[in-house]
């Protein structure tokens, strides 16, 4: 059955455009430009989805974004805004919750047991016995509402821009084009949002009078060069200083885009939102807003019914029932609530309304009602901006109180009037926000008034007029519709003691489905006023959070950008295949293949190794050791040029927080290293050190990271290999010997430097080259080692040399309490240093104990690697320690571990009982070193 | 700060002061009113109203114990007050409505799994008594024990998720290390190819985690301890706390003053402002914590995700909707107003672990506060001054915690000896250098 009507002069549809889609399996006509619901109630479908809790049918109620029971699944996407979203031709759209059909859903079953099902019933039964409760959630889980998620959609793509505009108007209606006009008359660059598809707001479905000032508008609109208009996008939020996220949907290559705008001014002119009527069946399929028939009509060329009755109490409600008049609607009568009358029900079912029944008495048959008894003000963006709206007993509706200076309202929100006095009205805002917005530009260019400012605009206020107070009637309806919440919901909630309207929300979940109280808010409050014999001011509101409709994930999350951080030795390791590791930023190779041959050819020739994660930061000027000496715990005022040093870093509790090793490479030139994923904890630790305790000390600190490839040589060989590369260098152990620092030209490269250190344990150098040549110099050390057996060595091999060699790992071997008493580093700590940090709290830990401390640790069965985090236990499952790292060590023939032990067993020789993660428990002795392997040191000294 | 002997002798002192307590559970003359399913229907029938959950009262000019706090912590205190020790004389102040703080702003997730042996045995006694709460309180609280997935995204964390199993074993706690194939089978929509930017290595498995209808439980523990004589006094905001001599002996409110020798601080976010009240300094800083909820959709994710490494955490309501949370913002506020930063991250990292998600709707932000202390555990017991007492600096992890908080806590006060269960976290470890060992676990530990 077509109800489609004819042309009529504001309609937004292209007749010439005419295509099919698909509704629940059934192929339907459409046009472009109708949405996916008005081209539906075009063919005469008047039910598009069932309610959550009591599964009623559900059809349209305001015909716009808003509309809940038009929530429908397309393709993949569930939840869309059917009322809104624009129709595509094949488009596949199925209602959302319904089971089987939507004609005939069983769970409708739960409608008869409405009244068993009051609001918090959930909380009142299905307590015993507890193990049937899972069962029962099950069940429960299956009445969850909204549309089906699938594992693996087509890929989308969202994005995100920056805008700066001088002003932003929230809302593209009169008021909101009026400002946006005057605004950018006056200078300013604008931002024009408009939730619908066009400009406009109710002009467009009005008469002829209003399209033409509807025209009129939106040329003026046009001719301004300052205006950028988003239609379809909505200011989702306002965050401190105007910070302003826009989501722009549909457009054509992107779901949807966020907008970030930072506005000097923000204009609110989001219109008013029109309110429901709660009676008795007013969910009823055919129960309709007099704005959502007017838009049916006038935009879509819909005709609603064919029999209706028309509630009014405003000129909204006149005016539809004249467009039903005009467009073949009969209209059985027109009850006006301005003289006293009232609806009391409708009467219908699952195919819709059949009858109304008034307050006289009188019962009308119809398919159709149209109600229009006021207006909700869409406060979210002013509450955002930290107001708290006022509730006006003459206009029926809240106002804002306190607006932030770079907040402005016009249109609706701000008040009533004529078209003209409204327009007129937002024009002086629009200038006055531009005046504004100049302002605040004047003052970021540093305060230098550039022309002669502006006195503020004279804007007139608007006038109030009277609205009824018209929420509730004399029967008890639905409230929420996404959450099938009644009135008489609330009036029991209430009267159970959930009093306020935060409590009363919670309980019954009234205002927190997909709409967020936009269309049931007020009605809440009025009935929770009503029932408790309170005001609605008293009553209050709940606070309006962003977003102020809801936004994909895609958009706010954009094109993922999690940036990875390679050395430029990288394509060689991907060509020899070496093994990733994921270490923090950084991608790095974990192996070449084996680890263990390379650990072996590192103890007999030499190994290379990539070790540019390691932080670097160049530290420059008189007062680089006054920062050693703060950050570190021992001491640097002494170190002599040309020598580097080993430190440790405790935060202000005396954790130890980071190692590594500091270089003087001249009188006033530093180098420090730091661990790989502790180099931005560092530097970030060196800059609020500088910036708030001691912003006088004369230092540059430049994070040099990535300015640098970092390449350790070790091996009995290294010496030998880097002989044959190095000028400038005198690499005799004499001249160069363990622990020192030199500057010179590797491979050919300048700028060079190297300190005789590792982590191996062996002779070893680490070669600091301009990153630009590193993997010349890579190859190079390749190509000219080959003789000498040289070979790359990746992150596990280095793994197993430090912990043959005893070196523990900050984060591994220690954790968010170790201290450095706790890891045998005490004798580093110079408590007798003027002040450092941890100062205090490390030498308490001096003098205490009871502590777990790190010791070596050797499993009586060498073959037996514990995992690490296996635990040390006494009797039945006391822990006394724990295993911190743990290898086989191909040097060795043996597994090998370090781990904290409690106090009483850090005694070498003393037998603890690992439980393995099996539960099986095994023997391990305390070793006399944390070194299994050349304890003393010789190697590394060669 | 005082050392922990005088500090129990003030205790003593105190307790003996509020003299002998009526142990035969008066419940103030209140007839307990009982929920059953057979009571449902029967209102149904006659569509009678309910009676009142908790009552309304003006305060009394005094009473045994002072609870500042209409939170978990707060009411569970009472509750467990009166039912355990028959102490009804009690009082419940909450500044708004009860529930309106960290209580009604948190994810719900309910776990044990944490490190360190202390604070296993404290959570474990929590989640054993969420089993059984909905029966205790004859109301339900909707427990679901889905299952909590700790991912790990780097060796390192996969070796704290094996330290935090074995830990766990230990204490006779359901955790063990999967892998992504276990992982995927239990979240289908998981992303656990190799090829991603933070890879899935594992995940700490804990079964008995799981999440709670939040305000159920503030309810049913106001229902409970007002059953049994307690008085609730909500919009009732402290103004100042009077010690005598060194101890408590009143409390002043917006609703007039009231006497008594017991207050306890069962505050989150303004914990510092009530502890100032009576000079107690606490080394607690307040944190934004911020929240986020989607559009409801069919079910398709039945545990409990968290990842530390993308600062995120995931569930999904049996309503349908997404609930996602993260870590705490960094920089010490009060506002509780969000962010755009934290939902464009949020989203991102959720994107991150399930791509398929892309265009679910983000539906509402909040954001509570969080107390955090030096060593992220709580400060729960005795004070300097006799007579006050403090459960607080919950951090990001209080609402778990909220009845073995409160039952140890009534232990406390009633009988002046300290729990076990709670001796760990005495304000005095400040002092004596005790720190509880929780970052790891506890950080982004939901």
């Amino acid at each position: 059955m077509s109800m489609r009507l004819d042309h009529r002069p504001g309609e937004v549809i292209d007749r010439q455009r005419e295509f099919t889609f698909t509704w629940n399996g059934e192929e339907y006509p459409a046009y472009g430009g109708d949405t996916i619901i008005s081209a539906l109630a075009a063919c005469g479908e008047r039910i598009f989805s069932r309610s959550f809790k009591y599964h009623r049918p559900r059809g349209l109620l305001t015909a716009s974004f808003l509309d809940p029971g038009c929530m429908v699944q397309v393709d993949d996407e569930p939840n869309v805004r059917g009322a809104h979203r624009r129709v595509e031709p094949g488009m596949v759209v199925s209602p959302q919750g319904v089971w089987p059909s939507l004609e005939y859903d069983v769970k409708s079953a739960n409608g008869a047991f409405g009244r068993f099902l009051s609001a918090g019933f959930y909380y009142k039964t299905f307590i015993k016995p507890r193990r049937l409760w899972p069962v029962y959630r099950r069940m429960l889980r299956r009445f969850s509402a909204g549309g089906t998620v699938s594992a693996s959609p087509a890929q989308d793509y969202f994005d995100k821009r920056y805008a700066h505009p001088d002003v932003l108007v929230a809302g593209g209606g009169p008021a909101g084009m009026a400002a946006a006009v005057a605004a950018a008359r006056a200078g300013a660059q604008v931002l024009l949002v408009e939730e619908e598809y066009e400009l406009g707001g109710y002009l467009r479905w009005g008469d002829e009078a209003e399209l033409a000032a509807l025209r009129a508008l939106r040329e003026e609109v046009a001719s301004s060069p300052g205006i950028e208009v988003m239609p379809n996008s909505v200011v989702e939020g306002r965050y401190d200083d105007n910070w302003v996220a826009v989501m722009q949907r549909d457009l054509s290559h992107v779901e949807e885009r966020l907008v970030k705008a930072r506005a000097k001014t923000l204009v609110v002119a989001p219109g008013l939102i029109e309110r429901p009527y709660v009676f008795e069946g007013n969910d009823t399929p055919g129960v309709i807003l007099s704005t959502a028939a007017r838009r049916l009509i006038n935009l879509y060329a819909v005709k609603p019914g064919e029999r209706a009755v028309v509630f009014s109490a405003n000129e909204s409600g006149d005016a539809a029932a004249e467009d039903l008049a005009r467009s073949g609607v009969e209209v059985a009568r027109v009850v006006d609530a301005r003289r006293g009358g009232d609806i009391v029900r409708v009467k219908g079912g699952g195919k819709g309304v059949r009858a109304v029944e008034c307050s006289d008495g009188a019962e009308i048959e119809c398919d159709l009602l149209v109600t229009a008894v006021g207006w909700t003000a869409p406060t979210s963006l002013i509450n955002m901006a930290g107001d708290r709206p006022v509730y006006n007993e003459r206009a029926a509706r809240f106002f804002s109180s306190h607006l932030p200076d770079d907040v402005l309202t016009c249109g609706g929100i701000a008040g009533d009037g004529t078209l003209e006095e409204l327009i007129e009205h937002a024009r002086a805002t629009g200038g006055e926000a531009a005046r504004r917005a100049a302002k605040t530009a004047r003052r970021l260019r540093g305060g230098i008034p550039l022309e002669s400012e502006a006195p503020p605009a004279e804007i007139s206020e608007l006038p109030l007029y009277e609205h009824p107070a018209l929420f509730r009637g004399k029967t008890h309806g639905i409230v929420d519709y996404s959450e099938d919440v009644t009135s008489k919901d609330l009036v029991t909630a209430e009267k159970e003691g959930y009093d306020s309207i935060e409590l009363v929300k919670r309980y019954t979940t009234v205002t927190m489905g997909p709409a967020q109280g936009k269309l049931e808010s007020v009605n809440a409050v009025a009935i929770m006023a009503e029932t408790t014999g309170r005001t609605i001011e008293e009553t209050g509101t709940t606070v309006w959070r962003p977003p102020y409709s809801p936004v994909t994930l895609g958009a706010l999350a954009g094109r993922i950008f999690e940036p990875v951080r390679y050395s430029p030795m990288q394509p060689w390791h991907e060509i020899r295949g070496a093994k990733p590791l994921v270490a923090g930023a950084w991608i790095r190779p974990d192996h070449y293949g084996d680890p263990a041959s390379e650990v072996l050819n590192v103890r007999e020739n030499v190994g290379i190794i990539d070790v540019t994660p390691l932080g670097k930061f160049d530290l420059r000027g008189p007062d680089v050791p006054k920062l050693l000496n703060h950050l570190y715990v021992n001491r640097w005022d002494n170190l002599e040029e040309g020598r580097v040093r080993y430190g440790v870093m405790c935060l202000e509790d005396g954790v130890v927080f980071d190692d590594g090793v500091t270089g003087r490479l001249g009188p006033e030139w530093y180098v420090m290293t730091t661990t790989s994923s502790g180099a931005a904890g560092v530097g970030e630790w060196i800059d609020n050190w500088l910036q708030t305790a001691h912003p006088g000390w004369r230092i540059h600190v430049t994070p040099v990271t990535t300015a640098y490839a970092s390449i350790n040589v070790a091996g009995p060989k290294s010496r030998e290999l880097l002989l044959r590369l190095t000028e400038g260098v005198d690499l005799s152990p004499d001249a160069f010997p363990y622990m020192r620092v030199r500057e010179g030209r590797v491979a050919g490269v300048e700028g060079c430097f190297m300190w005789r250190l590792g982590f191996t344990g062996e002779l070893s150098y680490e070669v600091h080259v301009p990153a630009a040549y590193g993997l010349h110099v890579w190859e190079t050390l390749m190509q000219r080692g080959a003789d000498l057996g040289v070979g790359p060595f990746g992150v596990e091999a280095q793994r197993i040399l430090r912990l043959e060699k005893g070196h523990f790992i900050v984060g591994q071997d220690t954790d968010g309490l170790t201290g450095p008493y706790d890891v045998g580093l005490g004798r580093m700590v110079k408590l007798d240093k003027d002040d450092f940090t941890g100062k205090p709290e490390l030498a308490w830990q001096s003098e205490i104990n009871g502590r777990l401390q790190l010791v070596g640790l050797q499993p009586h069965d060498g073959s037996l690697v514990p995992p690490e985090a296996s635990q040390i236990v006494e009797g039945e499952s006391e822990i006394v320690g724990r295993i911190t790292s743990s290898r086989m060590s191909p040097t060795l023939g043996r597994s090998i571990c370090l781990g904290f032990v409690a106090e009483h067993l850090t005694t070498p020789g003393t037998k603890v009982v690992v439980q393995l993660p099996g539960g099986e428990r095994v023997p391990a002795s305390v070793t006399p070193h944390h070194a299994h392997y050349d304890p003393e040191g010789t190697r590394q000294r060669g | 700060m005082r050392a922990p002997g005088a500090i129990k002798s003030a205790l003593g002192a105190v307790m003996s002061s509020v003299g002998p307590y009526d142990r035969n559970g008066s419940t103030n003359g209140h007839k307990p009113y009982r929920y059953s399913a057979f009571d449902l229907l029967r209102h149904g029938f006659s569509q009678a109203d309910w009676p009142r959950a908790w009552r309304r009262h003006d305060p009394k000019s005094s009473y045994d114990v002072v609870v500042v706090g209409g939170g978990v912590h707060g009411l569970a205190t009472a509750y467990y007050l009166a039912k355990n020790h028959g102490i009804t004389n009690v009082a419940v102040l909450d500044k708004g409505y009860i529930g309106s703080g960290g209580s009604g702003r948190n994810t719900a997730i309910i776990r044990s799994n944490y490190l360190t042996p202390e604070g296993i045995r404290f959570y474990d006694r929590s989640v054993k008594l969420y089993e059984t709460l909905s029966a205790d309180l004859n109301y339900n609280a909707m427990f679901a024990q889905r299952g909590h997935l700790t991912l790990a995204h780097n060796d390192s964390s996969l070796r704290t998720m094996r330290w935090r199993a074995e830990v766990n074993k230990l204490e006779g706690v359901d955790s063990e290390v999967i892998g992504p194939d276990e992982i995927k089978k239990l979240v289908p929509f998981m992303d656990t190819s190799e090829d991603v930017r933070y890879p899935i290595l594992g995940a700490l498995y804990h079964p008995p985690g799981g999440i709670i209808r939040h305000d159920a439980v503030v309810w049913g523990y106001a229902r409970g301890a007002d059953a049994l004589g307690v008085h609730i006094h909500q919009n009732t905001e402290v103004t100042g706390i009077d010690v005598t001599g060194g101890k408590v002996s009143g409390v002043r409110t917006k609703r007039g003053d009231i006497a008594t020798p017991v207050v306890v601080n069962c505050t989150a976010g303004w914990s510092t402002l009530i502890s100032d009240m009576v000079g107690v300094k606490m080394p607690v800083s307040t944190f934004p914590l911020q929240a986020a909820v989607t559009e409801p959709v069919r079910p398709f994710l039945n545990p409990v995700i968290v990842s530390g490494t993308l600062h995120v955490y995931v569930s999904q309501t049996d309503r349908g909707e997404l609930v996602f949370g993260a870590s705490v913002d960094p920089f010490t506020s009060y506002s509780m107003r969000g962010s755009l930063e934290f939902t464009e991250g949020l989203a991102g990292h959720v994107l991150e672990l399930m791509p398929s998600l892309a265009k679910m709707r983000l539906l509402r932000q909040w954001s509570g506060l969080c107390d955090m202390t030096p060593d992220f555990s709580p400060i729960m017991g005795v004070t300097p001054v006799a007579g006050f007492f403090v459960d607080v600096g919950w951090g990001t992890y209080g609402f778990k915690a909220g009845p073995v908080s409160g039952e140890t806590m009534a232990a406390l006060i009633a009988t002046g000896k300290m729990p076990d269960l709670i001796a760990p976290f005495s304000l005095d470890r400040f002092a004596s250098g005790s720190l509880m060992g929780e970052k790891g676990a506890a950080a982004v530990g939901h």
